[in-house]
């Protein structure tokens, strides 16, 4: 071998003994759901920081027109462009420096649906991405704002199923999740080709008979077990493999007519309640990891999964951390679905006494047939879909959680295709020994230790964002649009944006000016379940409106 | 007009008692509406408002389970719900509110097609399969609207074929052949404008709606299409008694 090439070999070698972390962190662009798809909800962009964030002020206000049950969106922003959805799926791309319309997309929803909700599009290879309240998904031309390819997902008024998430695109497919798994629906996921609409895959998230997992489930209740998909995944490049939360298994509170017996060992249920790995190309199933077996208390674990790199024992680790509606953060390694830690993100998990070592529940309550059983969290969850972020400054996971509890009663219930499936009933109710029944916390996703805590009296809704200027925005249903410092969970900043927060806020920048945009209007499933439990839920006020911020000329 | 002909002669067949009717109502309603997500057993409140002891007529009920409530989470349950447990649900919400005998032949619910009740067993086990959600794409309804359920890619069903053979064998002249950047593909033309060309795409199941600048696809006749490539999951078992159903449905249309 020419001694010429040792050199560059032994670069070689030292590259490939520490594989460079993988970068989650936006830039200019907001270009996923998650920020990127590893979904940080981070952005690497600092001109607007802990020094200076006294001064963010108002840039622009874009209102939308459609207040129906609040503005749930995730705004995508690409090289100078805005494009938010409402929930009535209607698509506005904006300039985001100025906050005028470039083009409008009005998707004819079909009458008689009394209600909508939508929390995002998708862009990639020349197209915006929206799934419908009636279960299609539709791409539009991302300069023209035209109608490119619709696809039918599912027949709503059959399945009984809706499409509220944003699709996640992926290495030339668009992946798309479907709501419904408290009525009668076997879950599933859905892959399309960007430029065709044409189906890529299917994966059904329980097992057909032959299967391997179908002996998880009691005779034929995997027809409608639920695990329905109905937030949106995340996506490893170098891995090459999507994640996505899975549901409740079905009917929620009565858990009997699909218990099969046995020990339960690799889980009950299966893939209800669960993290999944798939491979991109083919949505064949790589792992799972079922965060609650033979689930009983609605205990979805459909939220984001935060795709991380940190070190363990001197060794740099691929890991997923992610949040579980019993109030449980769940931190797994993402090539082989192996358990490293579970922390509780709740004060109150009367559920279950705690969790092992080796991600084992210990004395789980368990909803009765006909009498009442009270468990925090309730069946909302130890947290909302409203999302997590992860800053690799602080090394710190951010989540916002609720203490709230509730009665469960279970009761045998026939499904019905389409048909509510709940096997029961609940009466949710806030905790009489405390004066605030939400927070923002830090949490070290490697030890579960909490850094510091943010109390608030209202339910906070709304995802977080951090950002590498070391803060931490959010908002409450009262219209406050507030930043923390991501170090001490100081409140730094506040503005008051004239209607609740249920979105997700975003940053990115325009010829170099960093901005930060929030939706704004209160609405939703929990925000109406919630809003009788607080004397003053007038104030938590509706509306549809992104409303962004900068800091004012010559003020850095 | 087209449900006027079952709803004179189908309601009486149905041969309930008010009692009965009820008691399919509150079935249905505790799996439909009594949800901790919405109206909670007996109708005494979920996350959605209390339906029990309000004074509500029938008059009301029937009308907001027609048209469902905007701005909340309520649909119109007349596009969801079967006529029959669309009336037993009135029905038994009525009873809630204090009305001991509802009248069990209120208008509303879904228009069109026989109730399940009136179909043969042979024929009900057709639209089970016509519909059948774990066949996935593979079933019927992801091309054909019936009875106001299933995709409308194919327009509606005026004729059914005599028998599986011929069913298979159908002859689709509606499916033409669309050209993209070079890629011939079978298509069903939607609409063909000055500006614009809106066809399905029948490449692959589901079909596709594509829409076209005018320029950028080309359209011929005739395709390589055949339904049979689409009814290859179902036996002829299965297609007799799918034939049997749509025929139940087409008599009940006229």
């Amino acid at each position: 071998m020419p001694m010429r090439f040792l050199p560059i070999l032994l670069a070689i070698a030292a590259l490939n003994a520490q594989t460079p972390a993988s970068d989650g962190a936006t830039h200019a662009n907001w270009p996923q759901y998650g920020g990127t798809s590893l979904s940080w909800r981070y952005s690497a962009l600092d001109e607007i920081n802990i020094g200076n964030v006294g001064k963010l002020a108002p840039a622009w206000v874009f209102q939308t027109g459609d207040y129906e049950q609040g503005l749930q969106s995730t705004p995508i922003v690409i090289d100078g462009v805005m494009y938010v959805s409402t929930s009535r799926s209607q698509v506005f791309a904006l300039d985001a420096a100025t906050g005028s319309l470039i083009w409008q997309y009005k998707y004819p929803l079909p009458r008689g649906r009394a209600t909508a909700q939508n929390r995002g599009v998708a862009v990639a290879d020349g197209k915006v991405f929206i799934g419908t309240y009636d279960d299609y998904l539709v791409a539009i031309d991302q300069k023209t704002g035209r109608e490119a390819w619709k696809v039918a997902v599912n027949d709503s008024r059959q399945c009984g199923c809706t499409i509220n998430s944003a699709p996640l695109v992926a290495e030339g497919k668009v992946i798309i999740g479907e709501a419904g798994g408290d009525g009668a629906l076997r879950g599933y996921l859905t892959a399309f080709d960007t430029q065709t609409g044409r189906l890529a895959w299917r994966f059904y998230t329980i097992p057909a008979p032959g299967e391997k997992g179908n002996e998880t489930w009691k005779g034929d209740s995997w027809k409608f077990g639920g695990g329905a998909t109905w937030m949106t995944g995340s996506f490893d490049p170098a891995l090459n493999l999507v994640y996505w939360g899975t549901g409740n298994a079905a009917s929620d509170l009565y858990a009997e007519d699909r218990d099969p017996g046995g020990n339960g060992q690799g889980g009950l249920n299966l893939y209800t309640a669960s993290v999944i790995a798939l491979d991109a190309d083919t949505g064949k199933l790589r792992w799972y990891y079922q965060e609650v077996p033979k689930d009983m208390w609605d205990y979805d674990a459909a939220y984001e999964s935060i795709l991380i790199d940190r070190e363990i024992n001197g060794k740099m680790r691929k890991l997923l951390v992610h949040v579980n509606k019993g109030g449980f953060a769940f931190t797994l390694d993402r090539t082989t679905g192996e358990f490293i830690k579970a922390f509780p993100i709740v004060e109150l998990h009367t559920w279950v006494q705690g969790i092992t070592e080796d991600g084992k529940w210990v004395g789980r309550k368990e909803p009765l047939p006909g009498h009442p059983v009270n468990v925090c969290p309730g069946p909302l969850g130890g947290k909302s879909w409203n999302q997590d972020a992860y800053s690799p400054r602080t090394g710190m996971i951010y989540t916002p959680s609720i203490e709230m509890c509730a009665d469960l009663i279970a009761n045998r219930q026939e499904p019905r295709e389409g048909g509510g499936f709940l096997g029961g009933n609940w009466v949710l109710g806030l905790p009489t020994d405390r004066t605030n029944f939400s927070h923002v916390d830090a949490y070290d996703p490697l030890t579960g230790k909490r850094q510091w805590t943010y109390p608030s009296k209202s339910l906070l809704f709304a995802s977080l964002l951090a950002t590498a200027g070391d803060l931490v925005f959010t908002g409450d249903p009262e219209g406050l649009f507030f930043a923390l410092d991501a170090r001490s969970g100081k409140k730094v900043w506040s503005f008051q944006t004239g209607a609740g927060h249920r979105g997700s806020a975003v940053t990115y920048s325009v010829k170099g000016k960093q901005y930060i945009a929030t939706p704004t209007g209160y609405g939703s499933l929990a925000a109406g379940m919630t809003a009788g439990l607080f004397a003053d839920s007038d104030r938590f006020r509706g509306g549809s409106s992104v409303m962004v911020f900068a800091l004012p000329e010559g003020s850095k | 007009m087209r449900w006027l002909p079952w709803l004179l002669g189908f309601a009486p067949a149905w041969g309930q008692s008010v009692p009965e009717v009820v008691a399919q109502g509150e079935k249905v309603f505790n799996q439909t509406c009594a949800t901790g997500y919405c109206h909670g057993l007996k109708g005494g409140s979920g996350g959605a408002p209390r339906l029990a002891a309000r004074g509500f007529d029938e008059a009301y009920i029937n009308s907001t389970m027609t048209r469902g409530v905007s701005g909340t989470a309520m649909p119109a349950f007349a596009t969801i719900l079967s006529r029959s447990d669309f009336v037993a649900v009135a029905a038994y919400v009525a009873t809630l509110n204090g009305i001991a005998t509802p009248n069990v032949n209120l208008g509303g619910g879904r228009a069109g097609g026989p109730p399940m009740e009136t179909l043969s067993r042979d024929a009900a086990r057709g639209r089970e399969l016509f519909f059948d959600s774990l066949r996935g794409f593979g079933r019927c309804s992801t091309c054909h609207e019936v009875n106001g359920m299933g995709i409308p890619v194919a327009s509606a069903i005026a004729k059914v074929p005599a028998d599986a053979a011929a069913l298979r064998a159908l002859a689709t002249p509606g499916v033409r052949t669309a050209t993209v950047g070079g890629e011939p593909m079978p298509a069903v033309v939607v609409s063909q404008g000055k500006t614009r060309t809106i066809f399905f795409d029948l490449t692959s199941v589901p079909p596709v709606q594509r829409t076209l600048d005018a320029g950028a696809a080309s359209l011929a006749e005739g395709s390589r299409w055949s339904h049979a490539s689409v009814v290859g999951a179902y036996s002829d078992g299965d297609l007799e008694s799918i034939l049997a159903y749509l025929r139940a449905e087409v008599m009940s249309n006229r």
